[in-house]
Formats: C-alpha cells, sequence, structure tokens
C-alpha cells in the first residue's frame, strides 16, 4: 500500500520578505566575527531594504502559505514596510551612536533584526502560534538589547522588561489555550468562522480566553494598567533601544492585535467593552503622567504610553474604517517617535539624555535640530499641518462612527493635556538662553539623517496624507483580516 | 489665483531665511504688499470664484477654497494689517527675520481660514495659525510667557477638539459625501443631535470669539507678548470665532442657533459689559487693549448670535474693521513703550511732545468708541439696531458698554497723553518717518470706511441677505 506523500503546502513567494531579514540576522551573527561593527550595520541595512522590496512587489498579491498560517496580503506589508522603516531608522541612529552608547558590537545589529524577523512574522500571521512565535522571538530579542549596554540603568531596565514581559507572554499563551479549548482550532480563519453567529459550546471559556489574549497583548503595547515597565525602560534603556521598542515592536504588537481582534475575535463579546475601559485608563494615566515628567526620555515613555491610547482607538472601529485608520497613525507614530528620539540621540551626552531645563534655548545652539524636534512634538501633539493630526483624526473618526461618541471626547480631552506636556519643551526651546552649548559635538550624520527622514515624513505626510492612506484606503481587504 | 493669494505669505516665510540678512525686512514688506494687491484685485475683478479638488478622497476631505464676499473683506483687512505689522517689525526689532517669517506663516493660516469652504480644511487652516502665534510669544515674549503660551494653546485646542469631533459628527450623521461645505448643507442634521454637535462647534469659537467664560487666555495673551505689538495684531486678526460662527454655524446648525438664541444672546452681552468693567481698572494699555477687544467681540457675537439681518450685517462689518484699529492701536501702544519705555496708562503728558503720535492714537480711540464719522459707529449702530428686534433689554445691555467704553478709554487717555510730564522724564520723540504711515494708513482706512461705508458693506449685505432668505426670510 503506498499513501501518496502529501506534500505541504509551503510557497515561498510570501516568505521572502521574512526571510531575508533572516538571512540578514544570520549575516550578522556569522560575519561578525569577520567584519567591523559599522559593516554589519550596512548589511543589516541592506537586507531591510531588500525585504522591503520584496514586499513591495508582493502588493496586492495576496499570496498565502502553509495553508493560511501565512498569509502576505495588503494588511501584512503595508504593517510590514512600517515596521521595515523604523527599523531602518532604528539602524541609522545605531551607526553613529552606538559607539557612544556603548553598544558597539555585532551582537546588538545581530539580535535586532532577530527582533525585526519576529514582528515581520507576527504581522505575516495567519494562526495563533505563528503569532506566538513572531512574538517571542521579538520579545526575546527585545529583552537581549535591552540588556546589553553595560551598564546598571541599562540591566534594570532590561531586567524589568523581562520580568514583565515574560508575565505578558505566560497570560497570552494561556489565552491562546482558552482560546483553543472553545473553538478547537488555532487559525484566524477557523476561530473567525467557529464564533460566527457565537456557535461555539463554551462561550465563558471563548470569552475569557479572549480577555487574558487582550491582557497579553496589554503588557506588550503598553496598555494601562499593563504599562508600568514602560518609562523604567524607555527610560532607562539607551536612546536608540528605546526608539526601537516604542516604535517597531509597538507596532507588531498592533499588528498582532488588529489580526486577533480585528479579524479573527470580531464576533466574541465582552473584550471590546474590556478593551474601552484599557483605552480609558491608558489616556488618562499616559498623559496625566508626561504632565509631570522633567526628564525628556521619560515623558517620551509617557507619551508612548498615551498613545497607545489614541492607537487603540481604532481598533476599536469597524476594521473597514479602524484598520487603515490604525495603519496611518503606526506610521505616523513611528516616523515621529523616532524622530524626536534621533533629535535626542544626536543631542544627548549620556543616555540618561536631558532635562527639560536642559532644552532651554536649544534653537539658537543648534537651530536645525530644533525646528526638527519641534516639528516631531508638534505633530505628536497633533497640530495640522503635521501627519500627527491626520493620525489623531482617523482614529477619532473610527471610534466615533462605531458609536463610542463618549470615549472619543475624553481622548479629545486627553489630547489637550498632551498639548501641554509637548508645547513645554518644544516652546523652551525657542526662548532665549546664554548658557553654553552641552550637546554633543561630533559627528552624527547617519542619525541626522533619520531626523530627516522623520521631519519629511512626517510634513509630506501631513500635507498629502492620501500618498499613503489612498494605499491602505480600500476597506476590502480591511474585512478579511483573519483570512480567507 | 485664489491660491496665490494664499500662500503667498508662507512661501515667503519659508524663502525669506535665504535672503540676506539686511534685505529681510525689504523681502517680508514686497510679499505682504503682493498678497495685499492680490486681494485687492479679487475685489475689483469682484472675488475668487470657488474652487475644489479631492484632497483626501477615501474620507471624503476636499479642498475647496473661494475668496468672496465676507471672506475676501477679512481677508483683505488681514492682508493690509499683516502689511502694517510687517512695517512695524521690520522697524522695531532688531534682526526681525523670525519675527517676520512667523507673522507671514500666520497670514497664510489666516487667508485660510476665511478661504475654506470645507470643514477639515478649515479646522487645518485653525490650527496652522495657532503654531506661529506661539513661537511668536515664546521667542519674543516677556518673562511669563509659558504660563500664558499654555494657556492660550491649551483653550484653544480644548475648543478644537471638541469641534473636531462635531466636525466628524457632522458628517456622519447628516451622512454627506465629502466634508465641502455645499455638500453638508446639502445632507443637514436635525433634531437634538444637530444641538449637540453645535455645542461642540461653539466650544471652539467661544474659544476664538472670545466668549465669557473662554476668554482667560487673553490678557495674558496679550499681555506677554512683545512690547512692539505687532504680535498683538495677528492675535487681534486670529479672533475668528464670529466668522466660523458665521460661515459654518449659521448654515449647519440654523435650529441649534436659534433655540439657544438667549442664552448666547445673554452671554454676549455680558462679555461686552463686563470686559468694558474690568478695562477700566487696568494700568497697562496693552491689557486694557485686550479687554476692550474683548467687550468689542462681545458686541460683534451679540450680532452674529441674534441671527437677525441686520445685526449680522453689523457684527461682520465691526469684525472687519475693529480688526484694523484695535490692531493699530496695538502698535500705538508700541510706539508709546518705545518712547518713553513703559506701557503703564500713567505716564502723563505725552501730547506735549508728541503731538501726532497722540493725535491719531486718539483718532484710533475714537473709532474704538464708536464716534460716528468712523468705521466703528457703523457695526455697533447696526448691531444694537438689529439685536434691540430681537431683545430690546440684552441690546441696551450691551449698549451700556458702548458708553463704558468712553469711559474707560479716555480716562487711560487722559492719564496717559494729557496731564503733566512728570519732572526729568525722558523727551518722547514724534512720529518719524514710517510711524506716519503705520498710524495713518489704519486711520485713514477708519475714516474713509467711516464716512463711505458702501463698498465693505456691498461685500457684506448680499451673503447675509441670501443667508437669512435661505433661514426663511431673516427669522
Amino acid at each position: 500500500m503506498n499513501t501518496p506523500l502529501i506534500l505541504p503546502d509551503v510557497a515561498l513567494a510570501p516568505l521572502l520578505p521574512i526571510a531575508i531579514t533572516l538571512l540578514g540576522a544570520i549575516a550578522a551573527t556569522l560575519l561578525g566575527f569577520f567584519l567591523p561593527r559599522r559593516a554589519i550595520t550596512l548589511i543589516s541595512m541592506v537586507s531591510l531594504v531588500l525585504s522591503g522590496v520584496s514586499m513591495v512587489t508582493l502588493w496586492n498579491g495576496g499570496l498565502t502559505s502553509f495553508g493560511g498560517s501565512l498569509q502576505a496580503d495588503n494588511v501584512a506589508l503595508s504593517i510590514g514596510l512600517i515596521i521595515l522603516l523604523g527599523s531602518l531608522m532604528t539602524l541609522l541612529v545605531t551607526y553613529d551612536s552606538a559607539a557612544r552608547a556603548k553598544l558597539a558590537f555585532p551582537e546588538f545589529d545581530a539580535m535586532l533584526m532577530y527582533a525585526v524577523t519576529g514582528t515581520l512574522l507576527i504581522a505575516f500571521s495567519g494562526d495563533l502560534v505563528t503569532m506566538l512565535i513572531g512574538l517571542e522571538v521579538m520579545s526575546l530579542s527585545g529583552y537581549v538589547i535591552a540588556t546589553l549596554q553595560d551598564s546598571r540603568r541599562a540591566e534594570e531596565a532590561g531586567m524589568k522588561y523581562f520580568l514583565l514581559g515574560a508575565v505578558g507572554s505566560a497570560i497570552l499563551i494561556y489565552g491562546i489555550a482558552l482560546v483553543y479549548g472553545a473553538t478547537g482550532t488555532l487559525s484566524y480563519v477557523g476561530i473567525r468562522d467557529a464564533t460566527a453567529g457565537l456557535q461555539v459550546q463554551n462561550v465563558g471559556l471563548l470569552v475569557v480566553g479572549a480577555l487574558l489574549l487582550l491582557c497579553g497583548f496589554g503588557f506588550k503595547v503598553a496598555l494601562a494598567p499593563f504599562h508600568q515597565w514602560t518609562p523604567d525602560v524607555y527610560g532607562g534603556a539607551p536612546t536608540s533601544v528605546g526608539l526601537f521598542l516604542s516604535t517597531v515592536v509597538k507596532v507588531a504588537a498592533f499588528a498582532g492585535m488588529l489580526r486577533v481582534f480585528g479579524g479573527a475575535m470580531q464576533n466574541v463579546p465582552a473584550w471590546a467593552g474590556v478593551l474601552q475601559v484599557l483605552i480609558v485608563a491608558t489616556i488618562v494615566v499616559g498623559n496625566l503622567g508626561a504632565l509631570f515628567q522633567t526628564n525628556f526620555k521619560r515623558l517620551m515613555a509617557y507619551s508612548a504610553v498615551a498613545h497607545t491610547g489614541f492607537l487603540a482607538l481604532a481598533l476599536l472601529g469597524n476594521p473597514a474604517t479602524g484598520g487603515p485608520a490604525l495603519t496611518y497613525y503606526l506610521l505616523v507614530y513611528t516616523l515621529m517617535t523616532a524622530g524626536t528620539l534621533a533629535v535626542v540621540s544626536a543631542l544627548q551626552r549620556t543616555e540618561a539624555a536631558f532635562t527639560l531645563d536642559d532644552m532651554r534655548g536649544l534653537f539658537y545652539r543648534h537651530p536645525a535640530y530644533a525646528v526638527a524636534l519641534a516639528v516631531c512634538l508638534g505633530s505628536l501633539a497633533g497640530l495640522p499641518p503635521f501627519a500627527g493630526f491626520m493620525g489623531k483624526y482617523l482614529a477619532f473618526q473610527a471610534a466615533f462612527q462605531a458609536g463610542y461618541v463618549g470615549l472619543t471626547i475624553i481622548a479629545a480631552m486627553g489630547s489637550v493635556a498632551a498639548l501641554i506636556y509637548y508645547l513645554r519643551p518644544a516652546m523652551l526651546m525657542f526662548m532665549p538662553d546664554r548658557t553654553p552649548a552641552r550637546e554633543y559635538p561630533g559627528e552624527r550624520t547617519p542619525t541626522t539623517a533619520a531626523v530627516v527622514i522623520g521631519v519629511v515624513g512626517v510634513t509630506v505626510l501631513g500635507i498629502l496624507p492620501n500618498l499613503a492612506y489612498g494605499l491602505v484606503a480600500n476597506p476590502a481587504i480591511w474585512t478579511v483580516l483573519a483570512g480567507r | 489665483m485664489i491660491h496665490f493669494f494664499i500662500f503667498l505669505p508662507v512661501l515667503a516665510s519659508l524663502l525669506i531665511f535665504l535672503v540676506p540678512v539686511r534685505w529681510r525686512e525689504e523681502f517680508a514688506g514686497a510679499a505682504a504688499g503682493l498678497t495685499l494687491a492680490g486681494g485687492l484685485w479679487s475685489w475689483s475683478v469682484g472675488g475668487l470664484s470657488a474652487y475644489s479638488i479631492n484632497w483626501i478622497p477615501a474620507l471624503g476631505v476636499t479642498y475647496s477654497v473661494q475668496m468672496d464676499g465676507v471672506s475676501l473683506l477679512l481677508g483683505i483687512v488681514t492682508a493690509f494689517m499683516t502689511l502694517i505689522a510687517i512695517i512695524y517689525a521690520g522697524k522695531r526689532i532688531p534682526n526681525p527675520g523670525t519675527m517676520l517669517s512667523l507673522i507671514l506663516m500666520m497670514e497664510t493660516g489666516l487667508l485660510g481660514i476665511y478661504a475654506a469652504r470645507d470643514l477639515v480644511l478649515f479646522y487645518v487652516f485653525f490650527e496652522d495659525a495657532l503654531i506661529p502665534a506661539l513661537l511668536m510669544l515664546a521667542i519674543y515674549g516677556k518673562a511669563h510667557r509659558m504660563a500664558a503660551l499654555i494657556k492660550f494653546a491649551a483653550y484653544t485646542l480644548f475648543g478644537s477638539l471638541l469641534m473636531l469631533i462635531s466636525i466628524i459628527g457632522v458628517k456622519y450623521y447628516g451622512g454627506s459625501p465629502t466634508f465641502a461645505l455645499a455638500d453638508l448643507q446639502a445632507h443637514p442634521v436635525t433634531g437634538t443631535v444637530q444641538t449637540w454637535l453645535f455645542l461642540g462647534f461653539l466650544a471652539a469659537m467661544a474659544v476664538k470669539l472670545p466668549l465669557f467664560p473662554m476668554h482667560a487666555w487673553l490678557p495674558d495673551f496679550h499681555a506677554q507678548n512683545h512690547d512692539s505689538g505687532v504680535a498683538d495684531v495677528m492675535g487681534t486678526l486670529y479672533k475668528v470665532g464670529a466668522y466660523g460662527l458665521f460661515r459654518f454655524g449659521v448654515i449647519l446648525f440654523p435650529d441649534a442657533m436659534l433655540e439657544l438664541r438667549p442664552i448666547l444672546m445673554a452671554l454676549a452681552a455680558f462679555t461686552a459689559l463686563y470686559a468694558a468693567w474690568i478695562a477700566f481698572s487696568q494700568t497697562d494699555w496693552k491689557r486694557l487693549l485686550a479687554y476692550a477687544g474683548l467687550s468689542h467681540m462681545g458686541l460683534v457675537g451679540l450680532g452674529i448670535f441674534s441671527m437677525n439681518e441686520t445685526a449680522m450685517i453689523g457684527a461682520l462689518f465691526l469684525l472687519a474693521f475693529q480688526n484694523v484699529y484695535t490692531g493699530a492701536l496695538f502698535l500705538a501702544a508700541g510706539m508709546l513703550q518705545e518712547r518713553v519705555g513703559s506701557l503703564s496708562t500713567k505716564v502723563g503728558g505725552i501730547m506735549t511732545q508728541a503731538g501726532a503720535l497722540s493725535g491719531l492714537t486718539m483718532t484710533l480711540w475714537f473709532a474704538s468708541i464708536a464716534v460716528p464719522g468712523l468705521a466703528g459707529f457703523i457695526g455697533e449702530f447696526s448691531i444694537l439696531l438689529g439685536a434691540y428686534q430681537v431683545s430690546p433689554w440684552l441690546a441696551f445691555l450691551a449698549g451700556l458698554s458702548t458708553i463704558a467704553a468712553a469711559a474707560y478709554a479716555l480716562t487711560a487717555y487722559q492719564t496717559t497723553y494729557w496731564q503733566v510730564r512728570p519732572a526729568g522724564a525722558v523727551l518722547a520723540h514724534d512720529l518719524r518717518d514710517l510711524d506716519w504711515l503705520i498710524l495713518g494708513a489704519p486711520v485713514a482706512v477708519a475714516i474713509f470706511f467711516g464716512i463711505y461705508s458702501g463698498p465693505a458693506l456691498a461685500l457684506v449685505q448680499p451673503v447675509v441677505r441670501a443667508w437669512m432668505n435661505g433661514l426663511g426670510g431673516g427669522v
């Protein structure tokens, strides 16, 4: 008896973007023994660009692999491109600041590339296991790069990140197990079909599973009350690491939430109500916390928490409007946060960065950096003509149209608080001051390049939002988040 | 042409940094002059017709602009006062490149506000003007500017974010395909929802009208700005609340405005009287001017909220021309400070040494307190005439503010310009070269349109008439 060998459905094309970054990571690991660190960083950047090119060629292809476990639809590709952009900006910043940050070893680039591979895997995931693997690859590498700098602060930051991150992962895995128990499947499509019309036998199990998943994701994206690690980690880790964690890692975690809650679990009850409460808490805690910060990096950490709240508003919306809103906002968020932290990285003398008082008169010492930072802060505050306004507007609109009017008003009031804490450093920079310069004076061209990407990005996307929004606006790609 | 008119200033504000330092004043002046010329040319051809193009098609956001009627009048006034402010800034502020750039940047925001015929576009321009205003205060302000700045920004954003939610709601509940005013008008929202959306919209406009109790940012904003008064001119021009209510409020929320009319008129009348009362006890010219401006804006608000044709025409006329003379008065206060080093209302005796400065200042004050023959009178009289038909008592109360205006203005004027110059005080020199133009041109405008108001009214009247007819023949 010969049973024919059934070959698994392995298509290599949709794997390509992930495979290229993985190859980049392996190359960084191996070549690190032979080449100087900057050469490794260049190789990593080249592999990111190649991965981006492969994504562009896959655009509109809608390919899947492994029977739907991996999907390279436009959702995955657009978020993947945002991830690559954030990673590229991180690498540009580390190219020259790593030496100052005592991070100048090839292992750093290797771990970073592994993390990028993990984040892409989340964005491309078609079932919960793929998502989990991506999340763990990303998180483990993240713990390492947060700790890699030889300093007490970084070790403390990395330790906190690891402990709380591990708790988050554990909760997430437990949630996956319960969802599997309730529906008998791990694939997004399977869960969606099994929960359509709530024909599941064990709704209680499903709901608990969904809420545990929400908690787990809450740790990763820093939704209050699971955000406590954020200020210490973003503030304590080296600036370039903080940049990576607050942009790329957050984008990936949101991609996972979008797939799971916007796609697989869209019919499951209760999670939206709980998410609503978490969003209110996040907006209040993040914005009020940021009001009282005196260190700029910690301020940015709280601002990252606050933005999590605004981003999550888009998740509540109907996927046809919420999906593009979230994607656009993630892109803008990446550009403006990375731009801001790149300026910090260019100017700081130590990894403790600077206090708000140190920023007084920056415009008269470093006019270009000050204007760039002001543009990024204005965008973070949501002032037009910068892209942050469009992001906020889209998120508000998505939540409003889904009927969350009260929540939108709370978010608007949170934005007023946000304006105050962004405005204070932004305006301090323009106040005349005659103290001598205390910023880092040396060469930092690649970091400046990252700043330019951020500033040009938020300005152009603010004036012509359709350049990016037009690509993702098609509602059809957002109604099949779980896959076909 | 319309894009040239709106965006020429912002273009110049960026290019100015490429111009050699010694030519920057001339460059900014030329740009502002060209913009004003563009405005006057538009007037001569009867306004610039509508232009509309998709901005973000997937969201129904359009770039729709038009410059005619009321918008054109306010646009020309803005261009005119910007030019005056630039001339004074170039003369007064050492190395003024940054200030000139900010003034021009703000001009584009203001012209955009008047030109926008799409709600999202209106919001974008509305906030655009905020950034240069904040930077002017941050760079050129006085010791306590940070508090003033944060108050100003927080009030503005508090209002405008509520307005943003209203904007989202107007399109969503009305089911309009785009945010363009014409489409929104064709898909009106009715009932209680309209009232709630109007309240959100009102929040932003009340901050920028300003209307009690949303006015608290105003005195600090003016008091902390640069002594020259240049930034105050731009701040005065930024009081676009009444225009926003007229352009969008009356069309999109007519029922809500009628329903809330008694409350809003009472608030406006109270603002006028209350501000006049407080102005009376001010000893700093800028704070006094801030409250005087607030009092006049209370009258403007009364005119708009009364939903009466005559009052509304008067309100828009007053809005346009108080920008001219209040702005010029801020510059006059700046000139006073330049000569005696103080903005106090108690310096005394300036008239004896600087006769022309004192005379022109007095003429501007006469315009401000609505002496017949000057532009202020026509606006205030029409407002009170129209408001009287709606609510005699509120019109009477608000009318008291015009009497109070004479009291506070003339008292302060007396203790500054008349009386005796203290012994040993510095010699206050009189107007020199460009000073004549800076104060003379606004005075000329105030006199011309006070005597011959026809051309300006011709821009306002048809628009108001058409809308009132749309509401059922002037409510």
